[in-house]
């Protein structure tokens, strides 16, 4: 067994929350071990005055000097936790401000959490699993090129995808709503296995991603088992033609939403989460179903209509979809309601997760939401930038999953 | 979840510190074990921590003070000695107590100051000398009359 | 013998002080102690369960964040059971139980709202502090009927 990823933990109130067990769980499953960065207090005293953010908690102060011995070199790590109470203001700006300074001094993978005490592992183990992957395997991340025939699995909340590579290009794709988690897997490889004319024996390494990536993983002998994270961010910039330098990938899920902030294809700062379905991809399904529409008519609707006639706010699904039915009933026009629903989860997702990472251009958007033409130009709008969407960009983990696998091809 | 089922119960754990001239943490443990009746002493970098049964631990504690109480000091502890949950080997750093620990050691020379001044006056050897403390919370604040006197004075 | 509350509820100095004048330092180890000694969930390191941030919410509403109420579970009935308490006003540099400027801002306010006898303090400096420093706290505590020990 290779040695535990030691993660440094800097955080304010995970002890009083109950939630530290959790985190070291979250950890230990991923084969990381939690630690806190040994300082003594006149370094605690110095480093706090030298940041020059006064934090008046103590517990803050020593999160910031910890971070500084961390940034300088003066104890090892091979990644950074950083996790305060959600809902403390002081401790996010403490927060995001480490997570910035870590990010831009040192090349330490960062992932900062605002926790509560219902925080469980669960919730923590993919931004783990993205730290430790990072921080272990840059090898196989520095990967640029797919070679041999390989499939990518990426088993989504929504929605299962499966893509077969062939030489660095795509030859075969599937794509089903999941149900049944190995059931939908099964359809999605044989979709794409159909269309690319192999068998699934002449396969040479498969790779999975997504929320039932354990199981499929195990039913399909994967050959990589990877978080979304990292795999997304490979998979964006490979299609984006976007692999050396910065760029930001944004992926509104069904379930849940990431943002990444990427550096020459490996993830440096990201989030992961929503505070409510009424800003992911669910709020948009609903809406189309309301609207009587496909939800790939949402996108072509939307472009037609003006948000700003249909007052909307997705915070939460529930009132969100409240809005939408007082907008037609008070008769707002299909275009403009479609318009809001877009402007309204492009609006959540800015608020609650792209104020946590750096925003760097070319913003990338992937995902199944990303061909919804309302929501990346509601996003654009606010971002105020040109957003990419690569093609296939629907199969974003599904080519992450398989241009990652051919790093374990025999002979590779 | 996991079931938790605790150990020592009963028992209490207090930490010894020992900021003396002539006294060593080394020494201080001897001292602890020869009075010893089945507590647990482990010697430390600042002292000792005795971890027992209430009346034993407080018996060693009036023990151990008593070789130079103006410069021993005593603080209950949550955790019995060497408990994994709070050791450093464990943890990769100290546990953030500690640090408070660290800042009160400074100012022990000055309470030390404190208790040999008041124990000799007990003794008579000075005059009982009764003072305000100089070191209470905040300047008394400017009565708002005298503030408007001082303002017509600048003025005038 | 008097329940003296002390702020920082971490205090070496205020725990010592208290105890040896004669009466029981409460301090946040007491409740620490409790915990770790009483079965239930396992929660390491301090066995405070996400149970606990509920508890605390006799003490801040639910919109305060996590880790003040899971403290409060643990200092706030150590402030109910105080019949008198000791505040060094300027413990700036105290860590975990007292890491966090929003619960101890909160913890001295529900000890003042108390009507107990309070003696507030600020770390002694210099010897001529520590002389009156210790004056001071000796005679609170003469007061409250302690002895010395």
């Amino acid at each position: 067994m290779t040695a535990p990823v030691r993660i440094a933990q800097l955080s304010c109130g995970s002890e009083y929350s109950g939630v530290q067990k959790e985190i070291n769980e979250a950890a230990a499953a991923v084969n990381a071990e939690i630690f806190f960065p040994d300082i003594s207090l006149a370094d605690i005293e110095r480093d706090s005055a030298l940041f020059g953010l006064e934090a008046r908690s103590a517990d803050l102060k020593l999160a910031i000097a910890r971070a500084k011995a961390l940034v300088e070199g003066r104890i090892d790590a091979d990644a950074v936790f950083i996790g305060t109470c959600f809902r403390c203001a002081e401790a996010a700006i403490v927060r995001n401000e480490l997570r910035r300074y870590i990010h831009e001094n040192s090349r330490l993978p960062v992932v900062s959490y605002s926790f509560t005490e219902r925080t469980t592992a669960g919730t923590l183990l993919t931004r783990m699993e993205a730290l430790t992957t990072i921080a272990r395997r840059r090898a196989l991340l520095a990967r640029e090129e797919q070679v041999g025939l390989t499939l990518g699995v990426d088993s989504g909340s929504s929605t299962t995808k499966s893509i077969v590579m062939r030489d660095n290009a795509i030859v075969g794709k599937g794509w089903v709503p999941t149900t049944d988690v190995l059931k939908s897997a099964d359809e999605a490889i044989a979709l794409a296995l159909g269309e690319a004319g192999v068998k699934r024996s002449e396969l040479e390494a498969i790779g999975v991603t997504g929320y039932g990536r354990f199981l499929i993983g195990e039913h399909v002998k994967a050959d990589l088992v990877q978080e979304e994270l990292t795999v997304n961010s490979k998979g964006a910039v490979f299609l984006a033609d976007r692999q050396h330098g910065p760029c930001t990938v944004i992926d509104i899920g069904g379930m849940d939403n990431k943002a990444i902030s990427v550096q020459d294809g490996i993830p440096g700062t990201f989030t992961m989460g929503g505070i409510c379905a009424g800003a992911s991809g669910r709020f948009l399904e609903m809406t189309a179903k309301r609207l009587g529409v496909d939800i790939t008519e949402l996108g072509p609707l939307a472009m037609q209509g003006m948000g700003a006639n249909v007052p909307m706010n997705s915070y939460c699904i529930v009132f969100g979809t409240q809005s939408l039915v007082n907008a037609l009933s008070s008769g707002c026009s299909p275009q403009d309601v479609a318009a809001a629903a877009c402007h309204s989860v492009a609006e959540q997702v800015f608020e609650q997760q792209l104020q946590e990472i750096d925003i760097k251009e070319p913003v990338i958007m992937v995902g199944g939401t990303s061909l919804i033409e309302g929501l990346v130009y509601a996003m654009g709008t606010l971002l105020q930038t040109e957003i990419l969407v690569p093609r296939y960009s629907q199969f974003i983990g599904a080519v992450g999953s398989s241009l990652l696998a051919s790093g374990f091809i025999k002979g590779e | 979840m996991t079931e938790y089922t605790p150990e020592h119960i009963g028992t209490v754990t207090k930490y010894v510190f020992v900021e003396s001239p002539t006294l060593t943490a080394g020494e201080l443990a001897l001292r602890a074990y020869e009075v010893s009746r089945g507590a647990m002493i482990k010697e430390t970098c600042f002292g000792l921590q005795v971890s027992g049964e209430p009346e034993e631990v407080e018996r060693i504690i009036a023990h151990v003070r008593s070789f130079d109480p103006c410069h021993i000091f005593v603080k209950d502890r949550a955790f019995p000695p060497g408990d994994p949950r709070r050791c450093r080997a464990n943890l990769g750093g100290a546990r953030p107590g500690f640090h408070g620990l660290e800042y009160e050691f400074r100012h022990l020379r000055n309470v030390s100051a404190g208790l040999e001044e008041l124990e000799r006056r007990e003794e008579g050897k000075l005059e009982e000398e009764e003072r305000e403390p100089v070191c209470i919370p905040e300047r008394p604040r400017l009565g708002i009359r005298r503030l408007i006197e001082l303002m017509e004075a600048e003025e005038s | 013998m008097a329940k003296v509350f002390i702020y920082p509820t971490t205090s070496l100095i205020l725990s010592d002080m208290v105890a040896r004048f004669g009466h029981e330092p409460l301090g946040s180890p007491l409740g620490i102690r409790e915990r770790i000694q009483t079965a239930g969930i396992d929660s390491p390191p301090l066995q405070i369960t996400p149970e606990e941030p509920k508890k605390g919410l006799r003490y801040a509403a639910v919109e305060v964040p996590s880790g003040v109420r899971g403290r409060m579970a643990v200092i706030g009935p150590l402030i109910e059971h105080a019949e008198a308490a000791i505040i060094i006003n300027d413990a700036d540099l105290a860590f975990g139980c007292m890491g966090c400027a929003r619960t101890n801002e909160l913890v001295k306010y529900l000890v003042r709202r108390r009507k107990i006898p309070i003696l507030e303090l600020m770390y002694p400096k210099t010897e001529e502090e520590g002389i009156a420093f210790v004056a001071a706290i000796r005679r609170f505590l003469q007061e409250l009927g302690g002895e010395k020990r």
